[in-house]
């Protein structure tokens, strides 16, 4: 829906505002002429894309902007022209219902914990691939990879084993030395962290291999000018692979911040959203509301709230995180 | 990351869009049962993988009639039946679940039963109401379920506990008895909190006397009745007996095998999961009614079968679901699937009248309770879901959050 879709638009455009694009506008311009044979087969090429997006994107955006503003529930599916148009009550209704502010709370605990901890250690698994490990290198890349494009219910398997609070391979290590684990997925306190580590996991390795690429990139010569004037690998860390790494680091910080303010598999799989909401997530509260609870048009009105916010925070991520300096 | 969201809403707009140009919908004549034609079924679970068998040998004496069954997974079972209702595009025969049933009978998209063929009285009271909306049958009851006390003989011995609980008080001092004299590490197991956690708790709710929805069709979630079934339901997380920690895709028999749980309330599926996964644990456990408060009762699931408004092979669809919901259909099907027969002369022979444990699962359905059918039914579900999560961790008592759900579940029950 608009939430993958919405945030992808600004945040190409934004890319190619930036001092290494700038391309696109030119080609932008040539379009503008009228309609040539050259033009014609252009938009022949391009007919299957648009009908595919105007179908599957186009449509259902538009739908769920309209619907956003009726009250389509359950007997509307068959009787789709008999939803009532409320006009913003369903927005004004979720900023007075307490389930939502929850999730939208829960959201940013999410972002705000968990987007960090990807970067800085995607970057540090990157760096200590690129440099340290010679040996089995592939195999490390492998292992840091491997989780992303593991499917979330083997993930779900293979992390409730690791978290459960009676045999459980935290639980058991701990009474081996004498301490007492915490119920990780049971306790409010500790199911929200235990899903950011679990997402952490999942997402460090794309990060990984964006900043892998990226230090590739850095010319060999900068660093050796580096370590001749007597750098250490913590100000060669900063003076250095940082700066010249970020471009990489904003798109990696923006698609994960993305993908975070749209965290729904974790707790579908693992909580549920509980013990006591405390998993809730925006895109797991819209969908119980909409498919569990057919308040379509409420669920609508979320998923509207969701795409403005993604669309704020990242318009302000890029406007903060742009280097400035040149 | 959000795919699941995606694809579903994509769905549901394009179904909507599909009904704008497609309304109305044949619903004609259509066609005589005995000419040559194809039958579409949907089934769910394993209903739906064995339901196949049954449709070969239908087909054997019916040798005009294809009948394709599709299985459909329980997970997006409840999607796909709106999205084909949606679009006009039901199958034949569909299986329903008893908290479906409301929503699409309201959707106008079910045929009613014909009730001259099919008799209310050859089901039991509870199946029979499932499938029935608004005054009007919709569904006709193929196989129901109902939740018993499950227990351990072997551990009740060095308990000292000398017969099954038969009141809720003795159901306690059971508890209490398992995890002081034979060490087992809580007393019973019930939901505490998270998705569906009234299944566990409509037991206590019933026996005492309680209701989310009265007879009369009003919200009574917060009667004394119920109020005092909650108090007691949070008690044992209280006291220790149960299981404070909500662990999502929790499973019973596993801790029952162990020993640290003693008892539970379970379904008729679980009795065949245990003997295959726990072979070991054959002759040291037994099943008994749910324990009485004011009477013994338990909540009353299954599914019914329901034929679609548009079908053009309605009387040969009607013919199938007699067979299926009839006596000797619904035997075959039992030994087929252990699913418990919803027709009550069913159980006159072979295994489901002399069993001593099916006679358990017999009993119970004598006096077990359906749900309402209601449109809005899991979002009423889930508002007490939410009341009973936060008395068991004691975040509320059992009156302020009855009260509050009662008053969220008024505005929804129609």
């Amino acid at each position: 829906m608009s939430l993958t879709t919405g945030p992808a638009a600004p945040q190409a455009a934004a890319v190619d505002k930036s001092p290494h694009g700038g391309g696109g506008t030119g080609r932008d311009r040539r379009g503008n002429r009228s309609l040539s044979k050259h033009n014609l087969t252009g938009w022949l090429f391009s007919t299957p894309f648009l009908v595919l997006f105007g179908v599957f994107m186009l449509f259902p955006i538009v739908a769920t902007l309209l619907m956003s503003f009726t009250d389509f529930g359950a007997r509307n599916v068959t009787r789709p022209l008999e939803a009532e148009f409320v006009g913003l009550d369903n927005y004004t209704r979720l900023f007075q219902d307490d389930k939502f502010l929850k999730a939208l709370f829960n959201t940013g605990y999410f972002v705000v914990v968990g987007v960090p901890a990807t970067i800085v250690l995607g970057l540090l698994a990157a760096i200590l691939l690129n440099n340290g490990i010679h040996r089995a290198r592939t195999l490390f890349r492998v292992g840091f990879y491997a989780p992303v494009v593991t499917t979330i219910v083997a993930v779900a398997v293979v992390w409730r084993f690791v978290l459960d609070p009676s045999d459980g391979l935290i639980v058991s290590l701990a009474t081996e030395v004498g301490l007492t684990a915490p119920d990780f997925l049971g306790s409010e306190t500790w199911a929200m962290p235990s899903l950011i580590t679990m997402a952490v996991w999942r997402n460090l390795g794309t990060v990984m291999v964006l900043c892998i690429a990226g230090l590739q990139a850095i010319p060999a010569d900068v660093r050796e000018a580096a370590r001749l004037d007597g750098a250490g690998a913590w100000q060669e860390l900063r003076g250095i692979t940082v700066p010249l790494l970020r471009p990489t680091l904003l798109y990696a910080t923006v698609i994960t911040t993305i993908g975070y303010l749209n965290v729904f598999e974790e707790p579908f799989v693992m909580t549920q959203g509980g013990p006591s909401d405390s998993t809730l997530t925006v895109s797991l509260d819209m969908y119980r509301e909409g498919f569990n609870f057919f308040h379509m048009g409420y669920a609508s009105a979320m998923a509207y709230v969701l795409f403005v916010v993604i669309m704020g925070i990242t318009v302000l991520q890029l406007r903060l995180l742009k280097d400035n300096t040149r | 990351m959000n795919r699941a969201v995606a694809t579903g809403s994509i769905a549901l707009t394009l179904a909507s869009a599909f009904t704008l140009t497609a309304c109305g919908g044949s619903g004609g004549a259509g066609v005589a049962a005995d000419a040559k034609q194809t039958l579409t079924v949907w089934a769910m679970g394993t209903e739906g993988e064995k339901l196949g068998d049954v449709a070969e040998e239908y087909e054997k004496s019916h040798s005009n009639l294809t009948v394709k069954v599709t299985p459909i997974g329980w997970d997006v079972a409840h999607q796909k039946l709106v999205a084909a209702a949606a679009a006009g595009k039901l199958p034949d025969v569909m299986q329903m679940g008893g908290s479906y049933l409301g929503e699409f009978a309201d959707m106008g998209v079910l045929e009613p039963v014909d009730t001259k063929t099919i008799h209310e009285t050859d089901y039991f009271p509870a199946a029979w109401q499932q499938g029935t909306y608004d005054g009007k049958t919709y569904g006709a009851p193929w196989y129901v379920d109902t939740r018993v006390l499950f227990y351990r003989t072997d551990l009740a011995k060095k308990a000292g506990i000398e017969k099954a609980p038969a009141t809720m008080a003795e159901l306690r001092s059971a508890a209490e008895a398992y995890q002081k004299k034979a060490g087992t590490k809580w007393g019973l197991s019930i939901q505490p909190g998270g998705l569906d956690t009234v299944q566990s708790f409509y037991q206590f709710l019933y026996s005492a006397g309680g209701a989310i929805i009265d007879d009369d069709g009003k919200a009574a979630v917060n009667s004394a009745a119920a109020v005092k079934a909650l108090e007691n339901y949070g008690s044992y997380f209280d006291k220790g007996l149960s299981e404070k920690s909500v662990r999502p895709g929790y499973d019973v028999t596993k801790d029952f095998n162990t020993g640290a749980v003693p008892m539970f309330f379970g379904g008729p599926w679980l009795t065949n999961l245990i003997d295959e996964n726990y072979p070991d644990l054959k002759d040291k456990w037994a099943v008994a009614p749910v324990p009485a408060d004011q009477a013994s009762v338990s909540m009353a699931g299954g599914s019914s079968l329901a034929i679609s408004a548009d079908s053009d092979h309605k009387a040969a669809a009607k013919e199938l679901v007699a067979y299926l919901t009839g006596a000797k259909g619904q035997a075959d099907w039992f030994e087929r699937t252990n699913d418990l027969p919803a027709n009550t002369e069913a159980w006159t022979s072979g295994d489901l009248a002399d069993d001593p444990t099916m006679q358990v699962w017999r009993q119970q359905m004598d006096t077990a309770r359906a749900t309402p059918s209601q449109p809005k039914l899991t979002e009423i579900t889930s508002k007490v879901d939410t009341a009973i999560e936060s008395v068991t961790q004691g975040k509320s008592s059992a009156k302020e959050a009855l009260d509050k759900a009662q008053s969220e579940i008024e505005g929804l029950v129609q």
